[in-house]
């Protein structure tokens, strides 16, 4: 997952209006019940903008992570044995799929994988459908699907 | 303003293709899923250009406003194993005016030497994606042509083996909806060439 244009602006609008709620109503002197409200609100909105923040360095780790198992690892490829979602993201399903693993020089395999994916990928996910998928060479659990 | 019914009738009438009142095409691409079912209406089914076969028609929707393309679908089943995903979509194309969402799927920008492509497309594929077949796939000539042979606001969505072209009309006439199957019918044909290569 990345952020798009939308959340970008969501992080700075949350950002700069809790810092705003936050310090502006001390520094004009406001009374000091309305302060700490507004202060209150400016603080969770800030928090809110730190975790959107936080959450999104954990998915460039990730994303570097996976780049380097696509530039690393050994192709193989992913046959879809079951596929399905009972959530969305975002308007994206998350889907739950089982994968027969082909991968040179290690055993045929089963695994499961969970991944966010868009409507037309996910509705393409039918039994037998084969996918390019890279592997870890160090660690075989460690895998990315192109899909 | 072009009758749609009459364009799509002539444009039939000239390729011999089947007219159809609609056509389910489904949420195959990113485009069809904005519209919800992926519903074209009128439509069209039959030989798009060359070897090519498919379903051109008239694609609309509502997010927020009214949004229409006519769009040429075609098959090209032995790409989802080089490219699951490519988009290539004219800079500046909208396709919804509702977006309340801050993230999407992850996705990469595919450079190329090409300042009349890039100036003209955004191409994006998956992370993923194998960089040497796509380089093969943008020869020169296909890059050359993408620059310069389709209509102006040609967009196309390869998405597990559906190909979908578009271009931006309220209304086309029978000559924008033949330009329209014609350049969705070499890129198909060109993404055959490649995966069979």
């Amino acid at each position: 997952m990345q952020a798009n244009r939308v959340g970008i602006g969501l992080i700075a609008f949350f950002g700069l209006a809790g810092l705003g709620l936050a310090l502006i109503p001390v520094l004009v002197g406001a009374p000091g019940e309305v302060a700490g409200i507004l202060a209150s609100i400016g603080v969770i909105w800030a928090l809110v903008a730190l975790g959107f923040i936080v959450f999104l360095r954990g998915q460039k780790r990730k994303a570097a992570h996976q780049d380097w198992v696509f530039r690393n690892g050994i192709r193989g490829r992913a046959t879809v044995v079951e596929a399905g979602s009972h959530a969305t993201v975002n308007e994206m399903p998350l889907m739950k799929m089982t994968l027969d693993l082909e991968v040179p020089g290690m055993e045929r395999r089963q695994v499961t994988r969970r991944q966010v994916m868009s409507v037309f990928a996910a509705r393409r996910l039918e039994p037998g459908l084969a996918l390019p998928v890279y592997v870890n060479p160090e660690d075989p659990d460690d895998l990315v699907l192109v899909w | 303003m072009p009758d749609l019914d009459a364009s799509f009738s002539a444009l039939a009438a000239e390729r011999g293709l089947e007219p159809l009142p609609g056509f389910a095409a489904g949420p195959l691409t990113p485009l069809l899923v904005e519209s919800g079912a992926g519903q074209l209406a009128p439509a069209a089914r039959g030989r798009l250009g060359g070897e090519v076969d498919g379903v051109v028609g008239q694609l609309s929707y509502a997010r927020n406003r009214t949004f229409r393309f006519s769009v040429a679908l075609a098959e090209v089943p032995a790409s989802t194993e080089f490219a699951p995903r490519l988009f290539c979509i004219r800079r500046g194309r909208s396709t919804r005016d509702d977006e309340f969402y801050g993230l999407e799927a992850r996705d990469s920008k595919l450079w190329t030497e090409s300042i009349a492509l890039n100036e003209r497309y955004a191409v994006s594929t998956s992370p993923f994606q194998d960089p040497s077949w796509l380089r093969q796939l943008f020869s020169p000539a296909f890059v050359d042509w993408l620059a310069s042979a389709p209509p102006a606001d040609f967009s196309f969505e390869l998405a597990y083996g559906a190909l979908l072209g578009s271009v931006e009309r309220d209304a086309p006439d029978a000559a924008a909806l033949a330009a329209l199957c014609d350049a969705t019918a070499h890129v198909a044909e060109r993404i055959r060439r490649e995966c069979e290569e």
